[in-house]
């Protein structure tokens, strides 16, 4: 096994050598090896600190490491929740392209190394089917050298590359800053220009996107052996997220399931009236928190007093880092502040506007549609 | 419509497609289909959710059912004529862009005549396709007379089939200018250890802008100084200190100005590309319709179809022809050539088509054919009985 796969076991490569290793990760698993251990810090650290690395990396061997890697991805499979899978393959990506900084770094110090097991461009390039998108332009480097001309015998990297526009696109998010935007990059013949470090952000994105393919694994239960044998890694897991968030996601729009203090907002807003900027607030975080984006927001207020400016504005604010919304205010400040009269004594189930609204849903989701889906 | 105009546009369609060649899109049986019958009343109601199975031979159908419009969808389906959309299993679509003269800024559809407005439409689909074809670099492209009041462009290539509509917002964000930040088209360079601003020309926006910054300072050298200073003042935020600075940059060192150095000169450089971008995008920007294409799932007309509202051909156009392309005579149907029919008006009108303008008197008259078809499409007239 080479060392490289210990520290980039998302190759395609790494993961033949876990498949031609012969090793069987449910008998893992039930021996509490100790890459069990990994991959339990091993998704704690991405979900919890954004780091796939190891605290104690000198605890663990390369092929405890590499082993880790598919147990992570049982046991992300197994938390069940998309955002869940989303900061894991995030904290993944971010881990890989630090290590491919250092490599690259040290690279350049040691150039005539022939013993080293490091990661270059290319070969992340090749891993990611992104070799023929990704050209470096070396056009503003010294003299005579022709934009997209490539020299392969130099080791130094260039500042700047160019790659084509439908990866691009398919990296890039609307959520990003404005200078992803398409519109203020310098777009040529089909391809896009980048600086290095922006090249790194966009093979990041492609590595976590390589991550959450196929999370969470199709018919893996709870009740199966080997989800019973993490049982405690989960129950832990679940236990650190339960004290970060309060509600699992929701992504259903039931307008007649909305609690009270909510639904009483909107009329007021269709009634015309204008919404005090903590009123809006609590709208606004409540339908981000229930997974509608902007331009749903927009079109499912169309009949109210919020200007759509105003809306996305709001919005974009409430979710600009993802899985990170703002939650909407609790029942009890909501009460300070006159929207929230206990209705029903709901204050005995739910002690804010998400968790009422899921509750809600769990009792009589079956029987409602989804408004996006009627006004698709 | 009443009863006789309709039977009869219904019939004359058919005969339209009984002749036709209408060539099927690549793909064409993973794309879902639509049509609007010639149905009495108002309402329009389209058919759509079909497969290229339930139509059977395309040709055969449209014999068939003459439809007053036809489509297909720039999306490709593993389940084409499912019911729902979630059934259907999208697996890509073309990236359509669409140009209707009613959108057009500077166009009033009260005051410009249909033949201006198309004029005004191409000049905007030659700005739309210099960004497909030099900035994207697109290569597999169908441009199209919709029959209608515009254009649409079919892009084909593997690499934007893909897309979603969240990065197919970006491509019309990109064409329309919306969003540019002349800020993030001004990009620090490190050179020999001082940063220095320089406006990004290698592509996109920042080429545009530049290209003008070069115009018009090939003006500002043409020029004796203070015409040249007097066009510098006329710019926002640009008094008589700053001109001179910019004049004395431009004249002196043109070299950095060409490559985008934006030290030159001072800030009043960087103010006057400010407003240069501003007319920039007001005057190459391509204001296409943004739904159509953003819209993964969109039904759009089948290129060799007629159009319901004008009896024109709904006609694909090699890239070559496009510039002697002429919509009010090339777009007329063959077939509605050569003959005259009667038809009746209840007002007096002149109508642009096939390189003439004819009166059309109020009552009843005698026309061309593909005349008497566009005005009883558009419902300016009405089918009369044919003298016997």
């Amino acid at each position: 096994m080479r060392p490289l796969f210990a520290r980039y076991p998302f190759f395609e490569a790494a993961r033949e050598a876990v498949r031609s290793a012969d090793v069987d990760l449910g008998t893992l698993v039930n021996s509490a090896d100790p890459a069990v251990d990994r991959a339990h810090e091993r998704v704690k650290r991405a979900l919890l600190e954004g780091t796939a690395a190891s605290e104690t990396p000198e605890e663990w061997t390369e092929t405890q490491e590499l082993l880790s890697y598919p147990i992570a991805r049982i046991l992300v499979s197994l938390v069940d929740s998309s955002a869940a899978v989303d900061k894991y393959a995030q904290a993944e990506a971010k881990t890989a392209i630090e290590r491919l900084e250092a490599d690259l770094a040290a690279g350049d110090d040691d150039l005539r190394s022939t013993d080293t097991d490091r990661l270059d461009r290319d070969r992340l390039l090749d891993e990611l089917d992104l070799s023929a998108a990704v050209t470096p332009d070396r056009s503003h480097e010294g003299a005579g050298r022709q934009r997209g001309e490539v020299d392969t015998t130099r080791a130094r990297e260039s500042d700047q590359f160019w790659i084509d526009l439908g990866p691009y696109l398919k990296l890039t998010s609307a959520e990003w800053r404005p200078s992803w935007k398409l519109v203020n990059r310098e777009v040529w013949d089909g391809r896009v220009r980048v600086q290095r470090t922006e090249l790194n952000r966009l093979l990041r994105e492609a590595i976590a996107q390589r991550v959450a393919e196929g999370l969470p694994f199709d018919g893996l239960s709870r009740e199966d052996p080997i989800a019973t044998a993490l049982s405690d890694e989960l129950s832990d897991i679940e236990r650190l997220l339960s004290q970060r968030t309060t509600v699992e996601e929701i992504d259903f729009v039931a307008r007649e399931l909305f609690p009270p203090c909510i639904e009483n907002l909107l009329q007021k807003a269709e009634a015309g009236t204008q919404l005090e900027p903590f009123e809006s607030f609590s709208l606004m975080a409540f339908l981000t928190g229930i997974g509608m984006d902007p331009d749903e927001i927009v079109a499912f207020c169309a009949d109210a007093s919020l200007d759509p400016e105003g809306i996305r504005y709001q919005t974009e604010y409430l979710a600009d880092d993802r899985g990170t919304q703002y939650p909407p205010p609790t029942c009890e400040t909501l009460a300070a502040y006159g929207l929230c009269h206990n209705e029903d004594d709901h204050w005995t189930v739910a002690g804010d506007p998400l968790t009422y609204y899921k509750r809600q849903l769990d009792e009589r989701g079956d029987s409602v549609t989804d408004w996006r889906e009627a006004n698709a | 419509m009443d009863d006789r105009t309709r039977r009869y546009l219904r019939g004359r369609f058919g005969d339209y497609y009984r002749r036709a060649d209408v060539p099927l899109p690549p793909a064409a049986n993973l794309r879902e289909w639509g049509h609007i019958p010639w149905t009495a009343g108002s309402g329009t109601t389209m058919v759509r959710h079909q497969s290229q199975m339930d139509l059977g031979s395309l040709d055969d159908f449209l014999e068939r059912t003459a439809p007053r419009h036809a489509y297909f969808s720039a999306a490709r389906y593993r389940d084409p004529g499912a019911s729902t959309m979630s059934d259907k299993g999208w697996t890509g679509a073309d990236l359509v862009f669409d140009l209707d003269a009613d959108h057009l800024p500077g166009v009033d559809p009260d005051a410009a005549t249909y033949a201006e407005m198309l004029a005004s439409c191409k000049e905007a689909l030659f700005r739309l396709l210099s960004f497909l074809e030099e900035d994207f670099g697109f290569s597999e492209m169908e441009v199209v007379f919709s029959g209608g009041r515009g254009y649409h462009v079919h892009v084909r290539d593997p690499s934007v089939r893909s897309l979603d509509s969240a990065a197919r917002g970006e491509i019309v964000d990109y064409v329309r200018g919306h969003g540019l930040d002349v800020d993030d088209v001004i990009t620090t360079v490190s050179q020999a250890g001082t940063n220095q601003r320089v406006l990004k020309n290698d592509g996109g926006w920042g080429r545009r802008i530049h290209r003008a910054l070069l115009e018009l300072t090939a003006d500002l050298q043409a020029a004796d100084k203070s015409a040249a200073i007097d066009r510098l003042q006329s710019f926002d935020g640009i008094g008589s200190g700053r001109a001179e600075t910019i004049y004395g940059a431009v004249t002196r060192n043109r070299a950095a100005i060409k490559a985008g150095n934006m030290e030159a000169g001072g800030p009043g450089i960087r103010l006057l590309v400010r407003t240069l971008a501003e007319s920039v995008v007001d005057e190459q920007n391509a204001p296409i319709d943004e739904p159509v294409t953003t819209d993964v799932r969109r039904l759009i007309r089948l290129p060799g179809t007629l159009h319901g509202g004008s009896g024109l051909v709904v006609t694909s156009i090699d890239r070559d022809d496009l510039d002697a392309f002429e919509p009010l005579s090339d777009a007329i149907p063959n077939r509605f050539v050569g003959q005259e029919i009667t038809i009746e008006t209840a007002e007096s009108r002149t109508v642009e088509l096939n390189g003439d303008k004819t009166k059309i008197p109020q009552g009843v008259s005698t026309v061309p054919e593909y005349l008497g078809v566009f005005l009883m499409t558009r419902g300016e007239a009405t089918k009369a009985p044919e003298p016997t």
